[in-house]
């Protein structure tokens, strides 16, 4: 994830600063990569702040981003800022931004306290997990970019894609599948998805129904509720790597072994910004997931 | 009986190292301080903005905000987290007599993670005017009063009779630990992603909220407590020989364990607070100075506080160089760059190492 | 200008060490501690050094040492623990002069040499004091020790040595060495009190000795009237004999026929 545009000389540029030549530092080795476009003047924090500005055809104005935008794959050439909650002020400010669009959440709050000293206007992007949620974020970015005209139409875009995805996908209570998300497997302990989460609204959008709502947010799940939660299939990201081995190791889990899931081997596996991220392709990952859930070649 | 031409024997006065090395230290100190102000993720160098000044020309906005805002402030927090860990571990090696002992020791890690777990878990719960109160200073000023908190309780539960007992607080702190342990345990399982992250990267440590306010509120403890110990040198030194013998030749023991533990514990649960949790520093500081100069604690603490700040300073400049413009955590930085260099002299010294 | 021990007594919990035992050491003189394991010698020796909580009144020098600072007692008495280990790797005249730093002849920086040259040591000022064996270690402590009271009289008062046991590492070579240490530093005008375990040593040293058995005084007086067959006999609860022989042809080695 840490891709860059040219090996970065400064650990050298260190070793003489710390013997003691530090005037002699090279300064132009400094210099932020090399960027497309000229116009660039925007750092997006948070995976589907950037799909929306890409959306919204402003690709040409990033300039940064930080670890968690990964889609489009063109942005992963741009420098990286970081982890959100981790933000190094001087690091933002080397990009040189005129603008950050962030999700909720950048910190910490000294960094964002220097950032604004400095003049680089910031907008928060609100996280709703909701399909009217997707419409206002789209809204804000569009009315920072000043593009508010684009917002609107991509905006009545995905409201219209939304509204057919849903429907396609609503289905009678009793036909719902009950589907378990699963965060990860860590050590054999199964760390699942309860209430609130994007993966519980987005499991019900696909025409699911989430197999644990006895808690709030992702927890660590014994075994035992597992069973109890007796899911249809099972949810996970996707990770990589060799999907029959794991899917093997998956339903060897003793808590797991017994549900319906295991019984059918059902597993669907979807990208996390794609599924997670409640932005333009939602619509796209209700239609996916349903499919995965319902479609007899599953 | 006794060989009289033995006396012509000449001692070595390992001290005039120490002080020599003070000198060293504190030329380094100032030479890593020039060098963080230096480089950084932006093209901004301390050398363009001093040739600046010389021409009389102003600085740009940007420049200002660099140095003035960004560098400055956490060059001052790195001098004073780096001085205070090293000297911390110092002061606690010297007063538990053992080599690995570490502030951790007085359950000042323990109390302060479990603050800074209560802060960001559970801080959205306490009453608005709380909230408004510590503003978003609550994680470190949290960390801080567990710290203190846990330390006090300690030392409070370990002394009879006006006499502090060094092993019962031993004892008492892996207790303690294991209940914070504990506490924090449960407090993650209530955790939501997003304050997990919080706790890792708290865990790790960084210099990245550099602020002057929080220069300013852990500055003058950390300082303060920083003073006190470096006080303690003849008695750590006396103490090496056991309590009582410490009592013999005139020391002051119960006076001086009650300002090691209360300065260890202001001074690293300031710095544990502003900075997160940084590992090695405290024990990998005191270590090499005593392989360099001897064990001597009226000089070695001086020097740690120097060593500990210039080792700090440099990691943070790693920290933010290396992966610019994202940074890495400094806990990583200096565990990374700590170990190995640790063990390499413990291997290099094999068999001259006496702990 | 004495060190004198009233009615001390002493308790480890429900157990009562010292059961009102007086002493009273006059500089120089050795005074010496003897008896049997458990008879409450260092227990007293603990007492009068202020190293555990005590009953009674202990005066160094006319003044009660409860009313001293520490740093006040330094100046007036050294002692010497029965084992010493030290943290952190210290050399020899480290060790030595974290003595000379306590004591009042801070001002004099050659006494932590001539201190070590005292004991014999000097050629080990540089070592480390880990890689010293058990005796040299508590030599060296000895020369600690004295470096600290380096001067037996100071503005007219006695100084005092203090110590636990001071032969019970040693050869028999340096156990007489430091003897001759300890009375060379009464005889100057400085005071001694010595817990000892060696009663041919004690005999041969000692100017006074009291004898202790269950936490009291069983005697107290020269070594020709406290070392006596009834006295011992009773102190250590078997039949000993002062000043005989062994049968013929079992060889016996006795300190009092060592010549340096």
């Amino acid at each position: 994830m840490k891709t860059r545009l040219k090996p970065n000389p400064r650990p050298v540029a260190l070793l003489g600063a710390m013997v003691g030549a530090f005037f002699a530092v090279s300064v132009s080795a400094q210099q932020a990569a090399e960027l497309p476009n000229p116009e660039a003047d925007i750092l997006s924090i948070g995976g589907t702040v950037t799909e929306i500005v890409v959306a919204l055809g402003q690709q040409h104005r990033l300039k940064a981003r930080d670890t968690t935008s990964t889609f489009p794959p063109e942005v992963t050439s741009l420098p990286d800022v970081g982890y959100i909650r981790a933000l190094s002020p001087e690091g933002v400010l080397s990009i040189g931004p005129s603008l950050i669009l962030s999700e909720e959440g950048a910190g910490p709050v000294e960094a964002l306290e220097v950032i604004r000293a400095a003049n680089v206007a910031f907008v928060e992007v609100p996280d709703t997990l909701t399909p009217e949620g997707i419409l206002h974020k789209i809204e804000i970015i569009g009315e920072a970019l000043g593009v508010p005209d684009r917002a609107s139409d991509l905006a009545a875009e995905v409201q219209a894609a939304l509204s057919d995805a849903l429907r396609d996908a609503d289905r009678p209570e009793a036909e719902k599948k009950r589907v378990l998300f699963i965060l990860s497997t860590q050590g054999g302990k199964i760390n699942a998805s309860g209430t609130g989460t994007a993966a519980d609204a987005m499991i019900r959008m696909a025409g699911g129904v989430n197999a644990v709502t006895d808690y709030d947010g992702y927890k660590q799940i014994t075994d035992e509720a597992v069973g109890l939660a007796a899911p249809d299939v099972i949810l996970m990201m996707d990770r990589g790597g060799d999907h029959g081995a794991a899917d093997d190791e998956l339903f060897n889990m003793p808590a797991i072994r017994l549900t319906p899931a295991a019984q059918t081997r059902s597993v669907v596996r979807m990208d996390g910004l794609l599924m997670l991220g409640f932005g333009p392709r939602t619509a796209e990952a209700v239609r996916l997931l349903n499919s995965a859930l319902y479609d007899q070649d599953m | 009986m006794t060989a009289v031409t033995e006396i012509e024997i000449v001692a070595r006065d390992r001290q005039l190292q120490a002080r020599a090395l003070h000198w060293g230290l504190a030329g380094a100190l100032v030479l890593a301080c020039l060098a963080s102000l230096q480089v950084g993720a932006t093209e901004v160098t301390l050398s363009a903005m001093l040739a600046k000044l010389v021409q009389g020309e102003a600085l740009s906005q940007m420049e200002r905000v660099v140095l003035f805002d960004i560098r400055l402030p956490r060059l001052a927090m790195g001098v004073l987290v780096g001085a205070a860990l090293a000297v911390s571990g110092a002061a606690m090696q010297g007063l538990f007599r053992n080599p690995l002992a570490d502030p951790g020791i007085v359950g000042v890690g323990a109390g302060s993670g479990l603050g800074a777990i209560l802060a960001i878990v559970l801080g959205a719960l306490l009453p608005a005017w709380v909230i408004d109160l510590v503003g978003n200073q609550m994680v470190p000023f949290a960390a801080f009063l567990g710290g203190w908190g846990s330390t006090i309780l300690l030392y409070r539960a370990s002394t009879r009779g006006g006499r502090t007992s060094v092993a019962t607080m031993l004892l008492a702190g892996i207790a303690l630990g294991a209940l914070a342990g504990a506490l924090s345990g449960i407090l993650v399982y209530m955790a939501n992603d997003t304050q997990l992250r919080d706790l890792t990267f708290w865990g790790l440590g960084s210099l990245a909220g550099a602020s002057w306010a929080k220069v300013l509120s852990a500055g003058p403890l950390i300082l303060l407590a920083i003073g006190a110990a470096l006080m303690l040198g003849r008695g750590l030194n006396g103490l090496a020989l056991g309590e009582a013998t410490a009592a013999h030749i005139g020391i002051d023991v119960q006076r001086m364990k009650s300002i090691a533990i209360l300065a260890v514990a202001g001074a690293t649960g300031a710095a544990v607070a502003v900075s997160g949790g940084i590992g090695f520093i405290g024990i990998v500081v005191p270590h090499l100075l005593r392989l360099v100069s001897g064990p001597d604690h009226r000089t070695l603490l001086f020097n740690a506080a120097l060593l500990g700040a210039i080792l700090l300073i440099l990691a943070d400049v790693i920290a933010r160089v290396v992966i610019a413009p994202a940074e890495l955590p400094i806990g990583i930085v200096t565990a990374v760059l700590g170990a190995p260099v640790f063990l390499w002299i413990l291997l290099k010294r094999r068999g001259l190492v006496d702990l | 200008m004495s060190l004198t021990a009233e009615n001390i007594r002493v308790s480890y919990g429900p157990r009562e060490a010292l059961r009102g035992v007086s002493l009273a050491a006059q500089p120089g003189e050795v005074t010496a501690i003897v008896g049997p394991n458990g008879s409450g010698k260092s227990t007293l020796l603990g007492a009068i050094t202020a190293s555990l909580p005590y009953r009674g009144t202990v005066c160094l020098n006319g003044r009660d040492i409860a009313t001293l600072k520490p740093w006040e007692l330094a100046a007036e008495r050294a002692v010497l623990p029965q084992a010493s280990r030290l943290a952190f790797p210290f050399t020899v005249i480290e060790v030595v002069r974290l003595g000379l730093q306590s004591g009042t002849a801070g001002d004099r920086p050659e006494v932590p040499m001539q201190a070590l040259a005292r004991v014999g040591l000097a050629h080990y000022a540089n070592r480390t004091f880990q890689e010293l064996s058990g005796g040299e270690a508590q030599r060296v402590m000895l020369a600690r020790v004295l470096a600290q009271v380096w001067a037996p009289v100071e503005r007219g008062q006695p100084r005092w040595l203090l110590l636990d046991e001071p032969v019970s590492s040693l050869d028999i070579a340096h156990q007489l060495q430091v003897m001759e240490i300890a009375r060379d530093f009464a005889r100057a005008g400085g005071g001694v009190i010595a817990v000892m375990h060696d009663l041919n040593l004690t005999a041969l040293y000692a100017d006074r000795v009291a004898v202790l058995a269950s936490g009291q005084r069983l005697a107290f007086g020269s070594p020709r009237e406290v070392l006596t067959d009834d006295v011992l006999s009773c102190a250590y609860g078997c039949a000993l004999r002062v000043s005989s022989p062994p049968p013929v042809g079992i060889p016996y080695i006795l300190p009092h026929a060592a010549s340096a």
